[in-house]
């Protein structure tokens, strides 16, 4: 098949836009419904993400004049293509193309929202605003080194840094850890308990997101869908087993990433929030330590071979 | 660079307006200033148009959750006025309401505490159990909210069947030594945001004068039901829960053994309760001209009525209402000092401040 309609296919159809927008949906309802079972209330019905998304694009936003009134409407629209993009990348079906360096680019894309949102609090001009995009910040700071150091290790330990290599590796003690060190840091990347402080509503309102409204504020809530589903499906494809049948692949893609919400949602009604210099104080002295383990099996694995 | 924070009137981390101006560095708190007044209502005024009767019933507006003690230190004060003693059976239901009523407010300040630290899930479980608190005040009363329990001379309904109460209430126990009490003072991430932080010295809480669990974690050891007893109190055995930190969980703590003494409280009223008269059914009291003071301990600390009557008069011709947050709230902007901004919602939380009971 020819690789640009590879591409294009992964990108637009699956696990690309066409998968990707619905899956963000469904996970932001089997993450709030699943919290809401936990805490004994009855939870938004399935088709309330959509619901939500087309009732704010409905909506009309007040006239914002300059350039901050554009860079406002440029953030979201950003957000949203780079959590697609990522999301296109993931090496879900077998033989799905890819290229070497993929990794890089799909950690790039990953990191392209958290940005946005550290810079669409600053240009909203509140105060609330420009103290969660600090938090953000320093929150983006401290987990992304274990998030990245996680990633490395294994790309290491495998002589590469293709996705379809990662994936279709055997499991192995390294992969254990750096899959966890994954998963304590997609709470923080996701923005929920016990690292929702960059938009804890109880001390500033919604954070970078309490000037937007309207359809901005529908990109984001897409955006931030669509960062579920590229961040658990992540772990989906380094946890599933390497399968030759495409449909099999998927179904495991799934099933896997839904573990992950769930998992997630779990832990996100079972804690309170961090202030920001306990959650910083988290990330650099006990998750460093999953990393550092990480990188020396996978310095370990390499003086092996 | 410092900045200044406003945090209300309107703010989702408040229950009611209020403003807490806070002047930043970063993320720490250098100064704040506390801003009430904005639910006004002149409850204050409205009761010199009232007769004695029809007072009860707006003063019981006052505030929405202790609405009990509201009424109880009215009628005292007023009782002291028209030379009246309640019944014994009437002072031990009036005990019984308000431990319920203390119960009511601990577990609802606990799901507001747990809200305000990012912990939906505990404060669902809280306002659950404060449901059923509110199922027991509906038993003896019929009403959740609003008792409508006291008179002049005693109170309006009686406590049928005693042992069903005290079942509900063992049940109440079981339930909150199961959830609220182990959550709060063991789960770790809880722990991380209330130890140490919003800290009021012994010292720093005797020159504010602060009343109630705020004092009481401060190392003061005051409770009016112990040192000025009333109603049924001085017959009753209990404990008073005295912690020296100083911090929001030290405040955590002592609303949790005060949950649990109120428990015991309970137990033994109605275990207890003596027969006879619910109500001395004065008919219409000759109120002597003066002033009287009467002082309850309410769930948040000391409530105090003053109040005055003319001679011949159908009405009171003042009632002054001294809240415990009116007493309380000057020491948050010592506790917020040098505090971080994601802590400032719960240590402004921690006192239980109830602002529609300080604007009346």
């Amino acid at each position: 098949m020819n690789p640009l309609l590879t591409a294009l296919a992964r990108l637009l159809i699956f696990p690309g836009l066409l998968f990707a927008v619905p899956a963000a949906w469904f996970y932001l309802w089997v993450e709030r419904k699943s919290v809401a079972l936990m805490q004994q209330r009855v939870g938004p019905p399935f088709m309330q993400p959509f619901f939500d998304f087309v009732k704010l694009l409905g909506k009309s936003t007040p006239p914002r004049p300059g350039i901050a009134g554009l860079l406002m409407r440029f953030w979201p629209l950003i957000a949203v293509s780079a959590a697609a993009g990522a999301v296109g990348l993931l090496p879900v079906l077998p033989s799905s193309g890819g290229f070497e360096g993929d990794l890089i680019l799909l950690l790039a894309l990953l990191e392209v929202p958290s940005i946005c949102i550290i810079a669409a609090g600053f240009s909203s001009r509140s105060i609330f605003g420009e103290i969660g995009s600090a938090r953000e910040a320093a929150l983006s700071i401290s987990y992304n080194i274990v998030f990245l150091l996680a990633i490395v290790s294994i790309a290491a330990a495998q002589h590469t840094f293709r996705l379809e290599a990662l994936a279709g590796m055997r499991p192995s003690f390294l992969t254990e850890l750096a899959i966890i060190a994954i998963l304590v840091c997609l709470p923080a990347k996701l923005h929920i308990n016990p690292f929702s402080l960059p938009n804890a509503e109880q001390e500033i309102y919604a954070g970078p997101m309490t000037e937007y409204a309207g359809p901005e504020l529908a990109m984001w809530e897409l955006a931030h869908g669509l960062e579920w589903v590229a961040g658990t499906g992540l772990v989906a494809t380094l946890v599933a087993p390497h399968v030759t049948a495409a449909w099999l692949a998927a179904a495991l893609f799934v099933a896997f990433s839904f573990a992950a919400v769930i998992l997630l949602s779990v832990l996100a009604a079972a804690t309170a929030r961090l202030a920001i210099d306990s959650s910083v104080r988290f990330y650099w002295q006990c998750a460093l330590i999953f990393t550092v383990l990480a990188i020396s099996s996978a310095i370990l694995v390499r003086l092996r071979s | 660079m410092s900045y200044k924070i406003p945090m209300g009137p309107y703010h989702p981390g408040l229950e009611e307006p209020y403003k807490l101006e806070m002047i930043c560095e970063g993320e720490t708190v250098q100064d704040a200033e506390l801003k009430i007044g904005f639910n006004f209502r002149g409850v204050e005024h409205l009761a010199e148009t009232r007769n004695y009767i029809q007072v009860i019933a707006l003063m019981e507006r006052v505030c929405g959750i202790c609405s009990f003690i509201h009424t109880l230190t009215l009628c005292q004060a007023m009782e002291q006025l028209a030379g009246v003693e309640p019944p014994p059976r009437a002072r031990y239901i009036r005990v019984v309401m308000a431990e319920l009523e203390r119960l009511h407010s601990h577990v609802l300040w606990a799901g507001i505490a747990a809200k305000l630290m990012g912990f939906k899930t505990m404060f669902m479980t809280c306002f659950a159990l404060r449901e059923k608190v509110m199922d027991v005040l509906q038993a003896i009363s019929g009403n959740r909210v609003n008792y409508s329990m006291n008179c002049l001379g005693g109170v309006n309904r009686d406590v049928e069947d005693a042992p069903a109460i005290a079942g509900m209430v063992d049940d109440l126990e079981r339930e909150m030594m199961r959830t609220i009490i182990p959550i709060f003072t063991t789960s770790s991430t809880a722990r991380s945001r209330c130890a140490g932080i919003g800290v009021l010295t012994h010292d720093k809480a005797l020159s504010c004068a602060v009343v109630g669990p705020t004092a009481r974690a401060s190392d003061v050891n005051q409770d009016l039901r112990r040192d000025a007893p009333y109603a049924a109190y001085a017959e009753l055995d209990f404990e008073v829960p005295v912690e020296k930190a100083g911090d929001v969980r030290a405040r955590l703590f002592v609303r949790a053994l005060e949950i649990i003494e109120s428990c015991r409280i309970l137990r033994h009223a109605l275990s207890n309760m003596p027969p006879g008269e619910i109500s001395l059914n004065i008919d219409k009291p000759a109120f002597q001209a003066g002033t009287a003071i009467s002082r309850v301990e309410a769930p948040r600390g000391e409530v105090m009525y003053s109040v005055t009557w003319k001679e011949n008069s159908r009405n009171p011709a003042r009632v002054h209402v001294r809240t415990p947050t009116y007493a309380n709230m000057p020491a948050v902007r010592w506790m917020v000092r040098g505090a971080r901004l994601a802590d400032t919602p719960l240590i402004q939380a921690s006192i239980d401040p109830c602002y529609s009971c300080t604007d009346r």
